[in-house]
């Protein structure tokens, strides 16, 4: 064999594969690139807790007020972009959210629910609403929910609407409660409690400046008073 | 240049590059899947920096490089979460991703994957992106001399390990 052939050979061993991504889809990634460069200071880990939530600490500039933000309507096919936080739909039906400060969480959750993701907020206060009810679930099922990516351009929490189990909807929460242990399994709760399994990441010692607690993912049932 | 000359010019560099940077990166790492979100994920970021990117000699490669980059950043990560898999099951893995299987020849995946990484990115650059030999280098961050070392490597090797299987394809 010459190296013409051999060459040959290499080419067309790959010469079936083709990119099947359509370009509208690389520039709807490209522009949740292109957003999330123009947050700084975001930086954070996601830790799968013990039971059945996810937790993020998400890191936030000392001292560096938030701009004001206000809600906006569903982010669909391009970037929301705010100062405190910004949520992009991906053409999978993915939804990016970067979180910069924890400002303006109506304006984050009714954002969110613009792109048809049922899910309730909440930066202070009690983790959940009165009207709100955890779910009790599995940690793998929780992970095809929410995972936290991060690129060369910062970190993101990522949500799958898809993989939401049938009447069940995010909830996103700081959780200045930290260290609380875990609600027994099957235990119902309401109004006041956390979405069940919620604890404080292991090897996380204590919140860095500027923020309370770990921000937190879990789910919920769907109701029009919780979830919208 | 305007937004939307911006995005026909991307539009149009995508149409024209998007396969052969998606080969040259599935060359280089043996996983189709991963490949193909490496690569885009490298466009995406192509895009989004468009203006700086289109100006460079040779964007394909830019997009390459910064998948193959990509791909390292990931494993970098994902070695600390990943624990090793049972070595009594490491055997039965395939060699390439089974998505992979049904679009390439296995036994060239086979051989490429047998290669040094340094050797396949160079295939990858060298024969499946047909950069020359100064701009190899440039993309990679050597000498144009050992690029060319790495490719006459690569090629004997890969002759040595297909050569016999080729021969048999053609007696029969």
């Amino acid at each position: 064999m010459n190296d013409n052939e051999l060459i040959t050979a290499v080419r067309e061993s790959v010469a079936d594969v083709r990119s099947a991504t359509p370009v509208a889809r690389i520039i709807s990634r490209g522009r949740a690139v292109r957003a999330r460069r123009r947050i700084p200071g975001v930086a954070g880990t996601l830790v799968v807790a013990a039971g059945t939530a996810l937790a993020v600490t998400t890191l936030l500039p000392s001292g560096h007020p938030g701009l004001p933000a206000s809600g906006h309507p569903g982010s669909q096919p391009a970037s929301a972009r705010l100062a405190a936080w910004t949520v992009a739909m991906q053409a999978n039906g993915d939804i990016d959210i970067t979180i910069n400060q924890l400002q303006n969480p109506a304006g984050l959750q009714s954002t969110l629910r613009a792109d048809g993701l049922p899910v309730s907020v909440s930066f202070s206060g009690p983790p959940l609403s009165a009207s709100c009810r955890p779910y009790d679930t599995q940690k793998d099922v929780l992970s095809a929910v929410a995972q936290w990516n991060t690129s060369d351009d910062g970190a993101f929490l990522v949500i799958n609407p898809k993989a939401l189990p049938s009447g069940t909807g995010v909830a996103i929460f700081d959780e200045p409660g930290a260290g609380i242990p875990s609600p027994s399994p099957g235990t119902p709760r309401h109004g006041s409690g956390r979405p069940a399994g919620i604890t404080r990441p292991a090897g996380i010692t204590g919140p860095p400046a500027g923020i309370t607690g770990p921000l937190s993912v879990g789910l919920v049932y769907a109701s029009q008073q919780c979830t919208g | 240049m305007g937004v939307g000359n911006q995005q026909l010019d991307f539009a149009e560099f995508y149409r024209s590059a998007a396969d052969g940077c998606l080969r040259a990166v599935l060359v280089s790492i043996g996983d189709q899947d991963t490949a193909r979100d490496l690569v885009d994920e490298a466009f995406a970021r192509a895009w989004a920096s468009w203006p700086t990117v289109s100006k460079h000699p040779a964007p394909e490669a830019w997009v390459v490089r910064t998948a193959l980059n990509a791909g390292i950043s990931r494993w970098r990560r994902r070695r600390r979460e990943v624990s090793v898999p049972d070595p009594d099951r490491v055997a039965d893995l395939p060699a390439v991703g089974e998505a992979s299987a049904s679009l390439v020849d296995p036994r060239i995946m086979a051989a490429l994957m047998r290669l040094p990484a340094r050797q396949r990115q160079v295939i990858a650059l060298r024969l499946i992106l047909d950069l020359d030999t100064a701009r190899t280098a440039e993309v990679l961050g050597i000498a144009t001399g050992t690029v060319m070392a790495h490719l006459g490597r690569a090629m004997a090797a890969l002759r040595h390990d297909l050569q016999p299987e080729l021969q048999q394809e053609n007696r029969s």
